[in-house]
Order: structure tokens, then C-alpha cells, then sequence
């Protein structure tokens, strides 16, 4: 399978305390994939790099097969881009902005554009500068579709909207991808909104990508499980241990946090005279929360 | 039946979709012949991966409750009267499961959620 994105090495010192380090993303075509990360970690620097809006001191990035940033023109025609923050001229209407930016796009989709309108409720005469923050998110994902992109690269598209703006969205997004089969990249830190969709992630985290891969091995290897009688020391474990800590205060036995489970993995237990008593499938958030936990542990 | 899958369930979410329509055509409420959403329609519709929702229509169609028509959509087929019965049963028997092992991590007994059960079913039957 070919890579929407693929990025190798990518270097770039932004202060004395931040820089993007051996960034080596793989963005499969058609995937959805969830660009994850605390705040700060480095996701809109990253994106910023990804479309050329960053110069990187080192490394190679391509987006759709093409070189970043020698064929920025190729691919900004068939890449949309949803910003965190608006780039939008504040005195125009919704209806100019519009027009304005049809005439930067060979493959723009008037009808898309009007149906959106329509379905966002979008006001053709109203001013830019006077939307709520609801209607601009709309407006920005209304362009950005509305070009026919092959790729979507979607920094934060919902961070600030309230849930029913939200849905609204994603609505359109997952029907625009139903239909057209494009990759999108979109970034966030609300990592339930992710879940539901996405079938790749990477998780960033101060400037490193810190693990990259599908959503099902990410969702399935992390467990929680509760163990009685463990063995003082674990090293010749199968699964990868994360965390270990005494029992909740409810029920009896240590938390221990896994990685890399696989259901025959419980002989283990018995094999070192312990006793496996319950078996936790964590979410996505959990597994995000225990990931970060792990990798800036002193000795991980 | 169309209604909120739970991202948060360990249940994978195209498992989640192809359950709801499998009870809904055990149940009689999708009638054979019918057609199911499109793809493009429930993705959007759930705000989930069309790739997932392929993919529960495709467990259905592995199990002969639908059929995929190239071109045309996805249909309900004619499921016999004792498929139907067994796939309530396997779906009431899946939630018991559900129930009792979250009853084992509050520190219930099989016996307590069972005295539970004659009590609740008692009270419904007066």
C-alpha cells in the first residue's frame, strides 16, 4: 500500500526547549488516521511542516507521492486544510469567501459547496468576521471538502465546538470520505471523537512520535489486568509490562497495565504460581493516558 | 436500531452495528426484502469509519441475514423461524454475561444476581 504522507527524519528546532525529532510518519491511502497528542506536543508544528508552511532542517516529507516543498503546487491543489486557527478575510461574506476560493481550485465542487451551505445552515450574505466559532469551523471544513482533495489534513477541526457543531461536521466529513475515498490526517486531543472513526494512529509526544499503528492493535494490546499473587520481580513476562500498582482498595490483587496481550498469554500466570483474576479492555483514552505514562517514565 | 454505537465498548463497533441489525431481523423488524442504509448513509449517520460499517454488512451477509447486491445496496433476507429464535437467545445470553461478570467486579455472587432476577421478573409478573 502507497503513503498519503510519508515523512523520514524530519528535523526542525523551534526554541531552545522544542523541536520535532526523527519524525518518520506513514500515512496509509484511504486511511483515517488520528494524529494524536497532548497539548504542545508538537501536532500543529508537525501539520505546519507537512504543507510546507515550515521549512524542516533536515529529512524528506511527501505528501501524495510528491516532494514537500519542490511540488507544493501539485499537492496544494489536492490537498484541503482545515486550520486550527481561521485564515479567512474578515470583510468578506460567506458567499465571496466562497467564490474566492473556488477560483484556487481546478477540482472545486460548486454543488458540494452549495449543498454544505445548505446543510450547515450557512448564511450567504453574512460577514466572516461576524460568524460564531461554530459557523466558521463549518465555513473552514465547507472549503476545504468543496475543493474535492484527495488528502484532508484537519488540524483540531472540532477543538472549541459544542456537540451538536461537532456532530455536524464529522457528519459531513465521514460522507465527503464515503463517497470520494480520500485520506484524511486530522489531528486532535479529544481522543473519544477519534475513536469512533479513525483506523490508524500516531501518538505524539514533546516532538517525538511515540508510537504509530492501526487502531485495532492499539485498542486490543492494552489491558488492564488484575493479578493475585504476583511474582516480585517480572522479566520473563510475554506481554510488555507498563505499569504496576497496588490493589484499587475494592478488590483484591495488584493493577497491572499491559501491552501486546493475547488471550493464551494468561498460562503465564500460573506458570509463576500467580493467579489472573479479571482482564480489562482499556479505551482509547486510557490507552493514550498509559502510553504518555509509560514513555516518560525515567526507565522505559 | 440505526441509533448511537458506543466507541468506548470493548465490542468492536462494526460487531455493535451487525448485532442491532441481526436483532431487529430476528425480531421482525426489519422485514425480508428490505434494504439496509448505505454505506455512505450510516457512516455519516454514526460518524463511523464506512470501512467498519462494510464491514458489519459484510458479517451479516456471511451469516445469511442480508445479501449485498453489486450496485443496488444491501437487503434482508428470508431468516428461518428457529435462526431467528437462536440468535435471541445468543444476544439474551450475551448481555446475562455482560451482567454477571460486571456483578463478579462489584464482588456479587452468581446466586445474588440470580435471587435479583426472580425478584425484578416477580414484581414485572404481578
Amino acid at each position: 500500500m502507497s503513503n498519503a504522507i510519508e515523512t523520514r527524519a524530519v528535523q526542525r528546532r523551534m526554541n531552545k526547549a522544542f523541536e520535532i525529532r526523527d519524525l518518520a510518519l506513514n500515512v496509509p491511502s484511504g486511511s483515517i488516521y488520528g494524529f494524536l497528542g497532548p497539548n504542545g506536543s508538537g501536532k500543529t508544528t508537525t501539520i505546519r511542516l507537512l504543507l510546507g508552511l515550515l521549512r524542516s532542517s533536515q529529512g524528506s516529507i511527501a505528501l501524495l507521492g510528491r516532494s514537500v516543498p519542490a511540488d507544493m503546487p501539485h499537492i496544494l491543489a489536492r490537498t484541503g486544510f482545515v486550520p486550527e486557527r481561521p485564515h479567512l478575510y474578515a470583510g468578506l461574506t460567506i458567499g465571496e469567501a466562497v467564490r474566492y476560493h473556488s477560483a484556487f481550485y481546478s477540482a472545486w465542487d460548486a454543488e458540494r459547496a452549495e449543498s454544505l451551505r445548505r446543510q450547515f445552515r450557512l448564511d450567504p450574505s453574512q460577514r466572516v468576521g461576524r460568524l460564531s466559532k461554530g459557523e466558521t469551523g463549518k465555513l473552514l471544513v465547507l472549503l476545504a471538502l468543496a475543493q474535492n482533495p484527495d488528502l484532508l489534513v484537519l488540524d483540531e477541526p472540532t477543538d472549541g465546538l459544542d456537540p451538536v457543531v461537532r456532530r455536524d461536521v464529522l457528519s459531513a466529513l465521514l460522507d465527503y470520505v464515503s463517497q470520494c475515498g480520500a485520506t484524511v490526517f486530522i489531528s486532535s486531543h479529544l481522543v473519544h471523537e477519534l475513536e469512533r472513526f479513525c483506523d490508524w494512529v500516531g501518538v505524539m509526544d514533546d516532538g517525538r512520535l511515540v508510537a504509530e499503528m492501526p487502531m485495532g492493535t492499539f485498542k486490543n494490546g492494552i489491558k488492564r489486568l488484575r493479578v493475585l499473587d504476583g511474582p516480585a520481580v517480572v522479566d520473563d513476562a510475554p506481554f510488555t509490562l507498563l505499569a504496576r500498582e497496588p490493589s484499587d482498595g475494592v478488590s483484591a490483587g495488584e493493577i497491572w497495565v499491559v501491552r501486546d496481550w493475547q488471550a493464551s498469554m494468561s498460562q503465564y500466570f500460573e506458570r509463576v504460581g500467580a493467579s489472573l483474576r479479571e482482564v480489562v479492555d482499556l479505551d482509547l483514552e486510557e490507552g493514550f493516558v498509559e502510553l504518555l505514562r509509560t514513555f516518560r517514565s525515567p526507565n522505559a | 436500531m440505526f441509533s448511537e454505537v458506543d466507541p468506548r465498548s470493548p465490542t468492536p463497533l462494526y460487531d455493535q452495528i451487525a448485532s442491532r441489525i441481526r436483532i431487529a431481523i430476528a425480531a421482525g423488524d426489519l422485514v425480508p426484502g428490505r434494504s439496509l442504509p448505505s454505506v455512505r448513509h450510516l457512516a455519516s449517520r454514526l460518524r463511523v469509519n464506512p470501512a467498519t460499517v462494510v464491514q458489519a454488512y459484510r458479517a451479516l451477509a456471511a451469516d445469511g441475514f442480508v445479501e449485498m447486491r453489486q450496485g443496488s445496496g444491501t437487503f434482508v433476507c428470508e431468516v428461518g423461524t428457529g435462526r431467528k429464535e437462536s440468535e435471541r437467545s445468543a444476544q439474551a445470553r450475551q448481555l446475562v454475561r455482560g451482567l454477571l461478570s460486571e456483578a463478579a467486579r462489584r464482588g456479587l455472587s452468581a446466586g445474588d444476581v440470580a435471587a435479583a432476577f426472580r425478584a425484578e421478573l416477580g414484581s414485572e409478573v404481578e
